[in-house]
């Protein structure tokens, strides 16, 4: 009933990971490692695969188990719950933080008049309808979102007409290090393999789960790659680490006749992307908090969730500048979550699975 | 019912930008910006902006005002204009010579980098004198002068009479350790005239002028090599004639393709350039057999372009100054060497051996013999 397709596990996956990280991404990497930076999204491609593979590993020997069983399972009900809270609250902040960088971005760039908390509360509407009903629905979302935004990467064609594809040359200029130095800077751009815990149970046909993740991360890491070596073939290598959103400027010199400010109508569009990032951790967030509250209908949660959100943002009225403090916190935490703890799992299982039989035998 | 509330509750919300909407009469678009330096070494702002307005007779308002900066001189523009300022259309800013004779006049146009409606499409121009004067001039023969001023650019850079810098390019050349900026020039005397080129140094200020022959040598060193590249040279084993120059030809150059080659050799750079076009003649004063003697021709024109080439670079080396964009080869083929001359780098390009190579091909000779 409330399976999705495998096309549908992909483009979740792909949706959770691409979101407001990439506008800023160029400039980021380009602060550590110039315009080596492309090279660290490659490895940083290859570790994120990797993390996602060992979810898998975990998750694949209990197939329906969404991540509140799972720890039900593995830890107790109340030693289960009390190791789920912290995950509840990272997937919430996760989903708020994305809300407030799409916010930031429209306020700053077309709509510097309007109050924070508007616009958040324009973002919630559409994304409450979407997160209200079962991740299928929110699958389908993804799919069309994708099929529609696919043309999207193709403006920024434009501009390599003006490109100077020396700006990438010497590869490897200051050796190894800087790369793997710029790689904490990828992490919020790449996290989303952790909703895996989530859609995984739902997927139909579970063989192909694997090829499905190297898919999503494939997918995700072309379009960064693509995006940053096409700002870093636009701006020189000095240039690029004094802007904000490289990707943003860079939209802003395309002109045509008759529309001058692309960079304003890309962003509005993107936002249509974006949602599909916030709204597959809020779909996390509160699947749980109603899977540990024992309801079977997690519309309720939603909108709390959403009112709690728009609150948030009236009264923090959240900065440029706390934002970024917020985030770099929040991709510390994802690197745990992401690479920590699914290794954790994998062994703990491992250990209680012997345990199990041993006792059982 | 509850589906139907939301929807009508989202477009509600919608609604709430109508509150500070802006109709374009109640607008004042700076089409053009001058910035100029008076004797005392005050900053003096101007803006011209287009009326929206049947009644005015004069379509154009301008306004020059001193202010701190650009931004606080926009206080003083709404004081005087009929409408607010708002920003994002301007056309051109054009920048008094006295301006740029001080380094980092760049800084001035931060509100234009950092204000993310204003363009980063704007063109920039340096005015041989006082750029309120180009503001202030109302020709008749001619469309609204911001629009003829941003036509006369574009269309000279067809020509490549001039280069176009937008703010972009400024920015780019500015930033960017491996090249200098190179800006469109002016002069208005009774009429407004594209000279060339000015050549800055790494700090921003004016070192050289380029007419249209040079900026063309410097267009193809870019290797921007769109648009016409038209020359007209007088042939150097041809009688000159008394009155009229007999020796003189003229041609267009097509499909220019250009290769640099960087070395480094003896603590010094080497910069190898091959330029190879197919040219087609267009005027030819004296008599000459092209279909037998095309080698000699050809030979004429590299002789002459590779001259041409030799003492345009002396002239930069010698204001240490890349407005070629050299320092960006140096660093993608020569890191090692590179590094250590980044922050001087002009210095560097100065004791520099750059070499021009240029082959040509005579490809078409018109429709006469």
């Amino acid at each position: 009933m409330n399976e999705i397709t495998l096309m549908q596990y992909i483009f979740l996956i792909q949706g959770a990971q691409v979101g407001t990280g990439i506008l800023s991404l160029p400039r980021t990497l380009a602060e550590v490692s110039g315009t080596d930076g492309w090279i660290s999204l490659v490895v940083a491609w290859f570790l994120n695969f990797l993390a996602g593979y060992v979810i898998l590993l975990t998750i694949r020997r209990y197939q329906d188990f969404t991540l509140p069983d799972l720890f039900n399972y593995l830890f107790g009900k109340w030693f289960g719950k009390l190791l789920l809270l912290p995950l509840i609250v990272y997937y919430a902040c996760y989903g708020w933080m994305v809300l407030i960088n799409a916010m930031l971005y429209i306020k700053a760039w077309f709509l510097p008049k309007t109050s924070e908390y508007m616009i958040v509360l324009l973002f919630a509407i559409p994304s409450y309808l979407i997160v209200r009903h079962g991740i299928r629905v929110q699958a389908r979302y993804s799919e069309l979102v994708f099929y529609m935004m696919m043309w999207m990467p193709l403006i920024f064609l434009v501009t390599l007409k003006y490109g100077h594809w020396i700006h990438l040359l010497p590869l490897f200029k200051e050796g190894f290090e800087p790369i793997l130095n710029a790689l904490p800077k990828t992490v919020f751009a790449y996290a989303g393999n952790e909703i895996l815990f989530f859609i995984y149970p739902f997927l139909n046909k579970k063989q192909y789960a694997v090829h499905g993740l190297f898919i999503a991360n494939t997918m995700t890491m072309l379009i960064y790659v693509y995006i940053t070596i096409v700002c870093f073939v636009f701006f020189t290598p000095d240039e690029i680490t004094l802007l904000n959103q490289p990707a943003l400027s860079l939209l802003k010199t395309i002109e045509f006749r008759f529309l001058e400010r692309v960079d304003m109508l890309f962003l509005a569009l993107y936002l249509i992307v974006v949602t599909k990032t916030w709204s597959a951790y809020i779909y996390c967030t509160v699947f749980s908090t109603s899977q540990m509250l024992k309801k079977q209908d997690h519309s309720k949660h939603t909108l709390v969730y959403f009112i709690a959100a728009i609150a948030c943002t009236y009264v923090l009225n959240p900065t440029w500048n706390q934002s970024e403090r917020w985030t770099t916190m929040l991709s510390n935490a994802s690197m745990i979550v992401l690479y920590v703890l699914p290794v954790l799992l994998l062994i703990y299982t491992f250990i209680f699975e012997k345990y199990r039989r041993w006792k059982a035998a | 019912m509850r589906k139907l509330l939301i929807g009508i509750a989202a477009l509600a919300l919608l609604t709430t930008g109508c509150k500070d909407r802006m109709d374009i009469e109640s607008m004042s678009l700076s089409l053009l910006i001058g910035i100029d330096l008076d004797n005392e070494n005050k900053l003096i702002f101007s803006a011209s902006s287009p009326v929206f307005s049947k009644e005015a007779k004069i379509k154009e308002e301008n306004y020059s005002t001193p202010a701190v900066t650009l931004r606080a001189s926009r206080d003083n523009f709404d004081k005087t204009f009929m409408a607010l300022i708002a920003g994002g259309k301007t056309q051109a800013i054009l920048i008094g010579k006295s301006v740029m004779q001080h380094k980092g006049w760049f800084k001035l146009l931060e509100p234009f980098l950092r204000v993310p409606e204003n363009s980063l499409n704007t063109r920039i121009v340096i005015v041989d004198g006082p750029a309120y004067e180009v503001l202030q001039y109302q020709p008749e023969d001619k469309p609204r002068l911001p629009l003829y001023i941003a036509e006369i650019i574009d269309t000279s850079l067809k020509r490549n009479l001039c280069v176009k810098t937008t703010l972009q390019d400024l920015r780019r050349a500015t930033y960017e350790r491996g090249i200098t900026a190179s800006v469109t020039q002016l002069h208005k005397d009774d009429r407004v005239i594209v000279t060339g080129t000015a050549l800055l140094d790494e700090e921003g200020e004016f070192k050289l002028s380029i007419g249209s022959e040079e900026n063309r040598l410097l267009r193809i060193l870019q290797h921007e090599t769109e648009g016409e590249f038209p020359f007209t040279f007088q042939a150097l084993n041809q009688p000159k004639g008394e009155v009229f120059p007999e020796n003189a030809y003229s041609f267009t150059a097509e499909n220019i393709s250009v290769k640099t080659k960087t070395g480094h050799t003896r603590n010094k750079f080497k910069f190898d350039i091959g330029v190879k076009m197919r040219v087609v003649l267009s005027e030819r004063l004296f008599p000459f057999d092209v279909r037998k003697n095309a080698r000699k021709l050809e030979h004429d024109i590299e002789q002459q372009l590779e001259n041409r080439f030799k003492k345009f670079i002396a002239k930069i080396q010698k204001a240490e100054i890349d407005p070629i964009g050299l320092g960006l080869y140096a660093r993608a083929y020569k890191y090692r060497n590179w590094k250590p001359v980044q922050d001087h780098w002009g210095e560097a390009l100065s004791k520099a051996d750059v070499n021009v190579k240029v082959k040509v091909t005579i490809a078409a000779m018109g429709a006469i013999k």
